[in-house]
């Protein structure tokens, strides 16, 4: 098969650049692991804006960018729930409400609050599910790249793989978090420059933002009106998007998460950390400029996405197909350098996730307890290099059987649903139990896969994919939630005085910072302000 | 290049593990990509820029670049400078 795009000297050169300036960075951070601290939480020591803008590209990786492109050309404008509904008010209650608990307990990792506030088997539960999870998911972001790769540029599925794996290695080993967080920031630089050509060249084409009315069907054009309905493009009607998306699948993904949250635990002070999210909603809530308008565009401008177009047309090809359409030699390495880029900081990123759960949540509690620091930080580099060397094994079992990659993703959303109710009721209701946290969580993810059993049967219906996966967040949600204060009830209480520090109510306020605007609600109430208002304007 | 990543936080003697501004890296990174594309745009010829629309974006786009790369290392001179002082 023909590669789709052909590079020369020049965008290898500007590729070359970035793997260069990568093993630089790893390799200058080297010096600096002297503790366990350092290696797994960047000694606490980053300002804001750096653990803010990596906080959001840890989120924005390349099958994030390639797979919201493609629903803007699907469903339209309506793909901006994900991003203001579906991400902003999490993020802003994770800054102000939840960040004291996380930061001020000093907890090092998510499964290890849990232990705090309710009992080891709850944790265990989580640090086993969340190590699986992510060194799996690192092995598909691993072959996902040199799928893309070799489709684009023809390049071969092993190189890619191998070089991948190698220089994340590299990097990871010798600067632990602190590389992963400043692949980040370098990504979001990256992304914006590469994609944001793209955006201009589009709109200028097709005649700005007047060129869609004109051109395109009005339910692509507006994210609410059409929600009244199940009958919109999304499928799904405006409570699912509400509770389904905007509430469970956001607030359990953006809180809960530990390759999100980690990045704030390793600020500076209690301010920068509650900080963190709240300096990624802002440029989270643009990032429609770089998905959706290519999107759109992508309808009018292709041959291959004509309105006319036979609707097995394969979206996730959009973004590619626009690169080629619109970019030059030069810009496109850039481009290129981009998705690779979040490809790579993908990969790190749940690395170094797996190596923090790994060392401190199973390691240091089940195998070996009570070591020395430089014991643990020692198995924290193991633990790196063990985690790519399963991701590359990940990497080619997916290949065979590249249908296990859905439904490894499945699997991996029965976890993460109903864990924020766990820490809903966990933070905010001193009267939970540790047993009543651990049955909470186990029926949840159990609703979960069972909900999903049922709908596969055919036993229960929905409109869409997606309104069945909202709904089944919702259930696994409700089903934790319920649980957890069911045998609350009938199992012994915890001394109030041992939760101090870990529960609303129990626990003194944070000072808000002296200068008003540095505090975070301040910010936190400004974006969401702002959100609201993006809303209605695109209604 | 090395001897450009400075300590931080010498005052308090904290942030031990941190001490590479990240501003250095992402500045040279861009400014050289800045540069690289700026050149590249005003050797190539008009025809290779038909698909973008007849705008010359490598030049455009390159320039952008280093004003952007060129920010983040004046503001590291910048505090280095203050610090100095």
């Amino acid at each position: 098969m023909q590669p789709v795009i052909t590079l020369n000297a020049v965008d290898y050169a500007i590729i070359g650049g970035y793997i260069l300036v990568m093993i630089f960075v790893g390799y200058s951070l080297k010096k600096y692991m002297k503790t366990g601290e350092d290696f797994f939480l960047s000694g606490r020591s980053l300002p804001g804006w750096i653990t803010g803008l990596a906080f959001l590209s840890a989120n924005l990786g390349a099958l994030e960018v390639i797979g919201m492109v493609a629903n803007s050309a699907k469903y339209g404008i309506a793909t901006i729930h994900f991003y203001w509904v579906g991400a902003i008010p999490a993020m802003v209650f994770l800054g102000i409400f939840m960040m004291p608990f996380y930061y001020g307990s000093r907890v090092r990792t998510v499964p290890e609050y849990l232990k705090l506030r309710y009992n080891e088997a709850t944790r265990g539960l989580n640090a086993i599910s969340f190590a699986i999870m992510t060194v799996l998911m690192s092995g598909i972001s691993l072959y996902a790249m040199a799928l893309l790769f070799k489709i684009m540029l023809g390049w071969s599925l092993t190189g890619s793989i191998l070089f991948g794996a190698v220089v994340v290695l590299l990097y990871v080993f010798w600067g632990g978090l602190s590389s992963s967080i400043y692949n980040e920031v370098i990504q979001f630089f990256l992304i914006w420059l590469g994609l944001l050509p793209i955006v201009f060249l589009g709109l200028k084409e097709v005649g700005g933002f007047a060129g869609f009315v004109a051109k395109l069907k009005e339910p692509l054009l507006h994210s609410v009106k059409y929600l009244g309905t199940s009958n919109n493009p999304l499928g799904v009607d405006w409570f699912g998007v509400v509770m389904g998306l905007g509430f469970v699948l956001s607030f359990g993904y953006w809180t809960t998460d530990f390759l999100v949250v980690q990045r704030a635990l390793a600020s500076k002070n209690i301010n920068s950390a509650r900080m963190t999210p709240i300096i990624a909603a802002f440029p989270k809530m643009l990032v429609p400029i770089i998905v959706v308008i290519p999107g759109l565009v992508a309808l009018l401008v292709l041959p291959e996405f004509s309105q006319s177009a036979l609707p097995t047309t394969e979206y996730n090809s959009a973004l590619i197909l626009l690169m080629k359409h619109y970019l030059p030699n030069g810009l496109l390495g850039l481009a290129i350098t981009a998705l690779l880029a979040s490809f790579m900081s993908g990969m790190a990123g749940n690395v170094t996730a797996f190596n923090t759960i790994w060392t401190y949540d199973i390691y240091g509690s089940y195998i070996k307890k009570g070591k020395s620091d430089s014991h643990y930080l020692r198995m924290g580099k193991y633990a790196t290099v063990f985690g790519v060397a399963i991701s590359v094994g990940t990497a080619y079992i997916v290949q065979s059987f590249p249908n296990i990659m859905d439904y490894m993703q499945l699997v991996f959303s029965f976890f993460n649903a109903p864990l924020f109710a766990t820490f809903l009721l966990g933070m905010f209701w001193a009267g939970a139990t540790g047993w009543g946290g651990f049955f909470g969580l186990l029926v949840g993810i159990l609703t979960a896969a069972g909900h999903y059993i049922l709908y596969k049967l055919g036993i229960v219906h929905y409109a869409s994919d997606m309104a069945a996966n909202f709904y089944q967040a919702l259930w696994a949600w409700l089903a934790d939630f319920v649980v957890t204060i069911g045998v609350s009830l009938f199992t012994a209480k915890r001394d109030p005085k041992e939760l101090v520090g870990l529960v609303f109510g129990l626990t003194p306020k944070t000072k808000a910072a002296a200068r008003w605007l540095a505090r975070p609600a301040v910010w936190g109430i400004l974006a969401i302000v702002i959100a609201i208002v993006l809303n209605i304007i695109f209604w | 290049m090395n001897e450009k990543i400075e300590m931080k936080d010498q005052k308090t003697g904290m942030g031990q593990g941190h001490v590479l501004d990240l501003k250095l890296p992402i500045g040279w990174l861009l400014s050289a990509y800045g540069v690289l594309l700026t050149v590249y745009g005003l050797v190539t010829k008009k025809e290779m820029y038909a698909i973008s629309l007849g705008l010359n974006l490598n030049l455009v786009w390159g320039i952008l670049m280093l004003a952007i790369g060129g920010g983040f290392l004046l503001a590291v001179f910048l505090k280095k400078d203050r610090a100095g002082r």
